[in-house]
């Protein structure tokens, strides 16, 4: 039952910026407390670091550093708290978490084995795009 | 019984000979006290060696500048969600869980050596 305790608190209703921040950091250090859990629940152990994720928390927050109504800070923070509260009760599945929180700009693992070896740099670059 | 007689005349120990201020207690073993974990916090050096290793493996942080008296915001340019992200690295690495009050004070390296050196329940 632990898992919907998470939900159950009164939605934050912050006065000002500061109080704001204050939950931002509070909804931050909930999420890395329960990055052991997730590793374990979605057997990440070998596929991402601790340390990795905690950085790819930090910045899905800190694309939201603009804003500046405490409102709209609540309603973000509203809306993380629903998504780690999906992740930590296996609502969503393996390959999810990895889809959106392990994998960075380059999006899917490429596969490279013995029959990309000989390709030359022009046809890798070519493949990946038509301006190289 | 004869045997036994005969056995323990051929038997030498050595005798031990109390001194005239009556017997000591053996030093070496005054010091072993084989379930008291009351000796076991870490040195100051091995939290400062982990601590700096823990800010040095951080990301966004140059590690040439990171000494034991460095700030985070001001000396090596993170932000404050980056300094929260350090404490909760750090204690990952130390086992502890340090309550929001104590974290938010947590701004320098100093602090945070200070902080966990002084936690019982460092690991």
């Amino acid at each position: 039952m632990a898992f919907t305790l998470r939900s159950v608190k009164v939605p934050p209703n912050s006065a000002s910026l500061e109080e704001a921040r204050g939950r931002v950091f509070d909804f931050f250090r909930q999420a890395c407390r329960s990055i052991p859990t997730i590793m374990d629940i979605y057997n990440l152990d070998d596929v991402v670091t601790k340390s990795q994720l905690r950085s790819t928390i930090a910045s899905e927050i800190r694309k939201n550093t603009h804003v500046t109504n405490p409102k709209v800070i609540d309603m973000l923070l509203f809306k993380g708290m629903e998504e780690l509260n999906n992740i930590v009760e296996h609502a969503k599945q393996r390959h999810h978490i990895i889809g959106q929180y392990v994998l960075g700009r380059q999006g899917l693992a490429q596969d490279l084995d013995t029959k990309d070896e000989g390709v030359s740099d022009f046809l890798k670059n070519f493949y990946k795009s038509n301006y190289f | 019984m004869a045997l036994r007689a005969a056995v323990l005349r051929h038997i030498r120990l050595p005798v031990q000979t109390l001194t005239a201020a009556g017997s000591r207690p053996q030093p070496q073993w005054s010091f072993l006290r084989l379930f008291s974990s009351h000796d076991d916090h870490l040195t100051k050096e091995e939290v400062i060696d982990r601590v700096l290793d823990v800010v040095k493996s951080f990301p966004k942080v140059d590690p040439s500048k990171v000494t034991a008296d460095v700030h985070f915001q001001k000396d090596l340019g993170l932000d404050s969600l980056d300094t929260v992200e350090i404490v909760m690295a750090l204690e990952e690495e130390f086992k502890l869980e340090i309550p929001d009050k104590e974290a938010d004070k947590i701004d320098s390296c100093n602090l945070a050596i200070e902080y966990i050196y002084n936690h019982p329940m460092a690991g």
